[in-house]
């Protein structure tokens, strides 16, 4: 008897067409958005708040009503959409230049007024779509088209670490970190983006997961290398973790 | 200050009038960030919402608020902000993203003076943002130009119903001395019909394709195609929404043109010209777009002069002289910044022009 | 017609409150009527000012540099808007916070002492705007008594309603008190 491994979760297009860098996380990332989506049963009832940058193309995948934010403004968007009609089910799904450097402001005050909506930021180091320069997240010594010797402090500053920001808002429910470089990661990440729409649903605040993802492209490497950047590099900085659940008494 | 609909006559500043009739045309969600001279709306909306059960939100910037409205108009419920000009600089981006998304956003812009954070003095120094707009791409914004506390609530209404029945932004567009002045005014019920929205407005993807409201055209082929649709559209609101008031000027030599508060003041130099014997009357645009470029046209045959009279260093005057194209003389009476020239000072600078 | 007025004092001696009372008593009496107050970046504290517009024709210009009757509730705004009284016109002066002094003799002084008033017959130096609007009711005989009590209740809100007795009888003084004396 056949037994059926696979399937399509029911909210996404079946006429989609692949459109990310071979190797790129935001593949995976989509992905696990989508199968939260379909295993929860929000797919009719969502309203996404697409960001700029590669993660814009989220609309092109997903069978869900979708607002494409202005450049730092998904979470602004969001707000408004969750006040409007507060029994939908609303999301962002936004890259790090996007939610931690441009729309840094809207971000951490939807987390401190406690919007109950859930935020996505894909977390690669670098702004993709314009060609890879330096972003908020871009890792001490990392080379960018706009840190041609690598970023240094004087210059630039450090880079942002953006669960345990958000983390500290009193009405942030739920922020953790996660990667994709492996099965287990992904396995974790997924429950991670589950929790993070389930306290939405439970009305508890806002629900926030970081995800460290590849950038093949434009960090000029494999999509195997790519990978084990996250895991030599990224992870050390950036680490994975829960770093808020308010569902979890202590 | 708590007003509802009422046959009876309210004495209220424009600010709370504006407010109050947002409230009863049925705003359900307001986002808005503090600036004098039109602080007041955020505060009477901030307890009236609350009471009703709707939504308010005390935004970061005027950034996210102007965003947020946009999120909750993607819905298709009537939401507004409201701002002042140097804030409302800040809503540039998002009001070019509004039109390019074809949403329903109200804008309340209560002109201060400029440039830069300038003054909270009265001003008609936004003209060009609110008609030409500091956003970026080929756009319009519906604007309507009350003159008083009465129209601020009256077109507040209206402001509502053109956008959504147009799908467009609009701009109420008051300035610090209609905002902070009181006058008598009367609410009478929302008077326009409800527009269907069920065609596009965001609801979830349920038992039908999934709807996705954006800007971004990635094919230049296609942005052409949209932006022939788009000023189709600006085509249709001249042809059906040019309002305008005219006095005397059946049989004027010289038409004064003037909006928004300034208008008092010309209303009455016309009447003083009048009784002095010289032939003046007045125009004034209650839509700044659509502009009443028509009519003036049309005066333009028989005009001998016309007087853009603005509290600036001179913006209406151009889109007079667009619509005179050269037919008759277009001069200018103005003053930077503050409360309008006096009647009496119009009129002697009437005369110094004959 | 058309009567201007200006009601001029510090700030928190409630001069936009009496200036909203008086448009609204206008306003109950079918005028046309515009209030226009002074704004400035303070919150508090220097002088304040408001213009009250009556007409029975449209309202024009609603900030004046003239008036037909002037209300100067100190010193400084005595100084300041003695200049601005119509030919012919009143000033109502508060005359415990201003000299008493003439300098035109176009014009008609009505000296009160409004704050001293309102302290010794009514226990309560706040009620000094009503008061003195009592008084301009005297003395331009464009707005009753009666109206500004009725425009009491249209400005005084619902939760501060314990407060209209007292006003009306501010009225009443400000209305009574003996213009002669001075």
């Amino acid at each position: 008897m056949a037994t059926q491994v696979f399937k399509i979760p029911d909210s996404f297009k079946k006429d989609a067409k692949y459109t990310f860098c071979p190797g790129c996380d935001h593949g995976v990332a989509v992905r696990l958005v989508g199968e939260c989506l379909s295993e929860l049963g929000l797919t009719e009832n969502t309203i996404a708040a697409c960001a700029i940058g590669c993660s814009v193309t989220i609309y092109d995948f997903l069978n869900i009503d979708a607002l494409e934010a202005p450049h730092g403004r998904a979470m602004a968007e969001a707000t408004g959409i969750k006040r409007a009609c507060p029994d939908k089910f609303v999301f962002t799904y936004q890259g790090d230049g996007d939610f931690a450097s441009i729309g840094w402001a809207e971000s951490m005050h939807a987390a401190l007024r406690g919007e109950k909506i859930s935020a996505i930021c894909i977390n690669n180091t670098t702004y993709g779509m314009t060609g890879g320069q330096l972003g908020p997240t871009t890792l001490v010594g990392q080379v960018t088209t706009t840190s041609p010797t690598g970023r240094n402090l004087e210059y630039y500053g450090y880079p942002i670490k953006i669960a345990e920001h958000i983390a500290m808002c009193d009405g942030t429910a739920y922020s953790a970190r996660v990667s994709l470089d492996t099965v287990a990661n992904i396995k974790k990440a997924k429950q991670a983006i589950k929790k993070a729409f389930e306290v939405q649903i439970k009305g508890l605040g806002l629900g926030f997961v970081e995800i460290l993802s590849t950038c093949p492209t434009n960090w000029k490497m494999t999509p195997q290398k790519a990978h084990e950047r996250v895991q030599n590099e990224m992870i050390k900085v950036f680490k994975p973790g829960v770093y808020k659940d308010i569902t979890v008494e202590n | 200050m708590t007003a509802t609909i009422t046959d009876k006559k309210v004495l209220m500043k424009g600010n709370y009038a504006i407010a109050n009739a947002a409230v009863l045309a049925g705003c359900q969600c307001y986002f808005g960030y503090p600036i004098t001279p039109q602080s007041e709306i955020g505060e009477f909306m901030s307890g009236k919402m609350q009471e009703l059960g709707r939504a308010y939100v005390s935004a970061e910037s005027e950034l996210a608020a102007i965003n947020m409205t946009i999120g909750a108009c993607s819905t298709g419920v009537k939401a507004m902000t409201s701002s002042s000009s140097c804030a409302v600089s800040l809503m540039q981006e998002g009001l070019s993203y509004a039109t390019s998304d074809q949403l329903p956003v109200v804008l309340v812009s209560v002109m201060r003076g400029g440039p830069g954070l300038g003054n909270i003095y009265p001003s008609q120094g936004d003209y060009f943002q609110a008609t030409r707009g500091g956003g970026n791409g080929d756009y319009k914004l519906i604007v309507l130009a009350p003159s008083t506390v009465q129209e601020c609530a009256d077109l507040t209404y209206k402001a509502f119903y053109l956008a959504q029945k147009y799908r467009n932004p609009t701009v109420l567009l008051a300035d610090g001395l209609l905002g902070q002045m009181m006058e008598p005014v009367e609410f009478k019920p929302y008077p326009y019909p409800e527009i269907d929205n069920s065609q596009w407005k965001l609801s979830g993807a349920k038992g039908r394709e999934a709807r996705i409201i954006r800007s971004y055209a990635p094919l230049a082929d296609n942005q052409c195609v949209y932006l022939e649709k788009l000023f189709e559209k600006y085509k249709l609101i001249e042809e059906q929404e040019t309002q305008w008031e005219e006095i005397g000027t059946e049989d004027a030599d010289i038409v004064l043109v003037s909006f928004g508060s300034t208008a008092r003041n010309v209303k009455t130099a016309t009447k003083i010209c009048r009784q002095k014997g010289l032939k003046v009357g007045i125009l004034r645009p209650i839509t700044l777009f659509p502009f009443p470029t028509k009519r003036l046209k049309e005066l333009a045959q028989s005009v001998k002069m016309f007087v853009s009279v603005e509290v600036n260093m001179g913006q209406m005057v151009q889109d007079v002289r667009l619509a005179v194209n050269g037919k008759a003389p277009v001069e200018l009476i103005h003053k930077g910044v503050g409360v309008p020239p006096a009647p009496e000072e119009i009129v002697k600078q009437i005369e110094e022009l004959m | 017609m058309e009567k201007d007025f200006i009601i001029a004092g510090f700030g928190g001696q409630g001069v936009l409150l009496a200036g909203e009372v008086l448009a609204n008593g206008f306003m109950i009496d079918n005028k046309n009527v515009t209030w226009y107050p002074s704004y400035g970046a303070e919150m508090r504290g220097g002088t304040v000012n408001c213009t009250v517009v009556m007409s029975d024709e449209d309202v024009s210009a609603v900030q004046k540099s003239s008036a037909d009757f002037i209300i100067v509730l100190n010193q400084a705004s005595f100084d300041k808007y003695v200049s601005w009284v119509k030919k012919g016109g009143s000033i109502i002066v508060n005359s415990s916070l201003a000299i008493i002094k003439k300098t035109r003799e176009d014009i008609n002084y009505i000296f009160v002492p409004i704050t001293k008033l309102a302290q010794e017959k009514l226990g309560n130096i706040k009620m000094s705007n009503i008061l003195a609007l009592g008084t301009l009711s005297r003395v331009s005989k464009l707005i009753s008594l009666s109206t500004l009590e009725k425009a009491l209740h249209n400005v005084i809100p619902p939760h501060r309603a314990n407060l209209i007795p007292k006003n009306i009888e501010a009225l009443k003084l400000g209305y009574e008190y003996d213009l002669l004396k001075v």
